[in-house]
């Protein structure tokens, strides 16, 4: 009922308009398990040597959490494990790849190859198909014939050996750069074999241009190359 | 209106300016521009033409790609023609490239709140008329006519985070035509490769104070 005159009036409750039913209309909280902390990785193989780079910048959201987080990580004495996509699900999944890699060092008197490493990933990533880790993998090293090995993956272990692979916030970026320089696509000139040195000053071009367009991607690179020799790592400022 | 607009979302899905894909990217030369395109149509995923026109040549020195929305591409390029139809009996001369930026964004921004779904890329040569010297130019505009003059190279499209990537990475200053024809043609190439919705071959033009050259690129026809 209205009460008051033209067009100031005063609304008073009654049973007609007041609404009768009890629960009210609130947001849904919800909890979401996944985040996105960005960041970028790449890998190339070679004849004799395997080049793994990552940047070293963790974001959530606009903000960066920190500027010196490695996303490299020694699963062998030949093989180097890049993780992109959300930290927190990355640090588990190494944590169960070294106890799964060193339980196999224990059962078979020598550490994992890097091909057995892949497959073990993709394994370890299936596992958890139905809840998968938020990483973007990249597994790199020398295989048993000294060749280099770069296995690429997707959320969920679908992965294959390639010549050269980008994972993370910056692939789209990134990986034409590498099909156009590694693999040769779309020149009609002769294909040359990269040398150490031109993979090296490859990956630190690709993510100088990287990070000059995408924000996730930044701060330092870190670079871990793996030879017959070992694995030798170098630190670049983006 | 509220009818039109849920269907409209239902046939496009959610993204309009993916639906038809395509891509194009603008470099600056020495003393020339180059501006290159892919030749894809499609409806999401169906391809239905390989030979699609996305760069317009609005004179002999400017050129404009228009990405995005097929039709929106047609009815804007038309709604532009008759503009600089209009601009030629008023001014007697050709549009310059920075003019033809400001008209665009003008035509765009008039629909704000019910944009046209293109972005364009222009590129040309700016020619002092005192001087006679010529100054490469290029542009890009999002879909409500808000532009940037970055002065080095522009993208636009479906696959333009790729492109980003390969043309921070490719481009260098003062590149001489034949140069900045091989460096647009591979930034092009290696980033069509890696995006389902540009492809089926490349257009590059590339333009001099003399002249323009047309070359037509076979890519993967995928």
């Amino acid at each position: 009922r209205h009460y008051g005159r033209g067009k100031h009036t005063l609304r008073v409750a009654s049973r007609a308009n007041t609404h009768t039913h009890t629960t009210h209309k609130h947001k849904r909280m919800s909890f979401q398990p996944y985040q996105d902390n960005g960041g970028t990785g790449l890998a190339i193989a070679g004849p004799n040597y395997c080049v793994v780079a990552a940047d070293t910048r963790l974001s959530t959201g606009y903000s960066i959490l920190t500027r010196k987080s490695s996303k490299l990580i020694t699963l062998g004495p030949k093989t180097v494990l890049a993780s992109a996509g959300m930290q927190s699900d990355a640090i588990m999944l190494r944590k169960v790849l070294r106890m799964k890699s060193v339980t196999y060092e224990h059962e078979h008197g020598k550490p994992m190859g890097t091909t057995a490493l892949g497959q073990l990933l993709a394994n370890t990533l299936y596992g958890r198909r139905f809840f998968p880790y938020y990483t973007f993998n990249i597994v790199a090293g020398l295989d048993d014939e000294g060749v280099g090995a770069v296995y690429t993956y997707d959320a969920i272990g679908s992965g294959e050996r390639v010549s050269h692979a980008s994972q993370g916030s910056a692939q789209a970026l990134i990986q034409p750069l590498l099909d156009n320089q590694v693999a040769h696509s779309n020149q009609t000139t002769e294909k040359r074999i990269l040398s150490l040195d031109d993979a090296i000053a490859l990956a630190k071009d690709a993510f100088t241009s990287a990070s000059e367009r995408d924000i996730y991607t930044g701060d330092t690179l870190q670079l871990l190359i793996i030879t017959e020799e070992g694995i030798r790592e170098e630190h670049i400022q983006l | 209106i509220r009818v039109w607009w849920c269907s409209k979302r239902v046939i496009m899905g959610d993204n309009i300016m993916t639906y038809n894909g395509g891509c194009s990217v603008a470099m600056v030369g020495k003393d020339c521009v180059a501006i290159a395109s892919d030749r894809r149509f499609g409806l999401r995923q169906q391809t239905l033409a390989c030979d699609n026109e996305r760069i317009f040549r609005i004179n002999d020195r400017t050129f404009i790609a228009l990405n995005g929305l097929g039709t929106d591409v047609e009815t804007f390029i038309e709604k532009l023609c008759f503009r600089l139809n209009l601009y030629k009996f008023r001014e007697s001369r050709d549009i310059a490239p920075r003019t033809l930026g400001s008209l665009v964004s003008n035509m765009l921004y008039e629909k704000r709140f019910g944009p046209y779904f293109v972005e364009p890329v222009i590129a040309g040569l700016e020619v002092d008329k005192a001087t006679g010297a010529v100054t490469p130019f290029v542009t890009a505009q999002d879909l409500i006519g808000a532009p940037c003059f970055p002065g080095n190279f522009v993208v636009g499209g479906t696959c333009s985070e790729s492109l980003y990537g390969m043309c921070e990475s490719l481009w260098r200053p003062d590149m001489e035509p034949d140069d900045l024809f091989e460096t647009v043609s591979q930034a092009l190439l290696a980033s069509l490769d890696r995006d389902c919705l540009s492809g089926w071959g490349a257009v590059v033009h590339v333009i001099t104070p003399d002249s323009i050259t047309t070359k037509t690129l076979k890519a993967r026809m995928d």
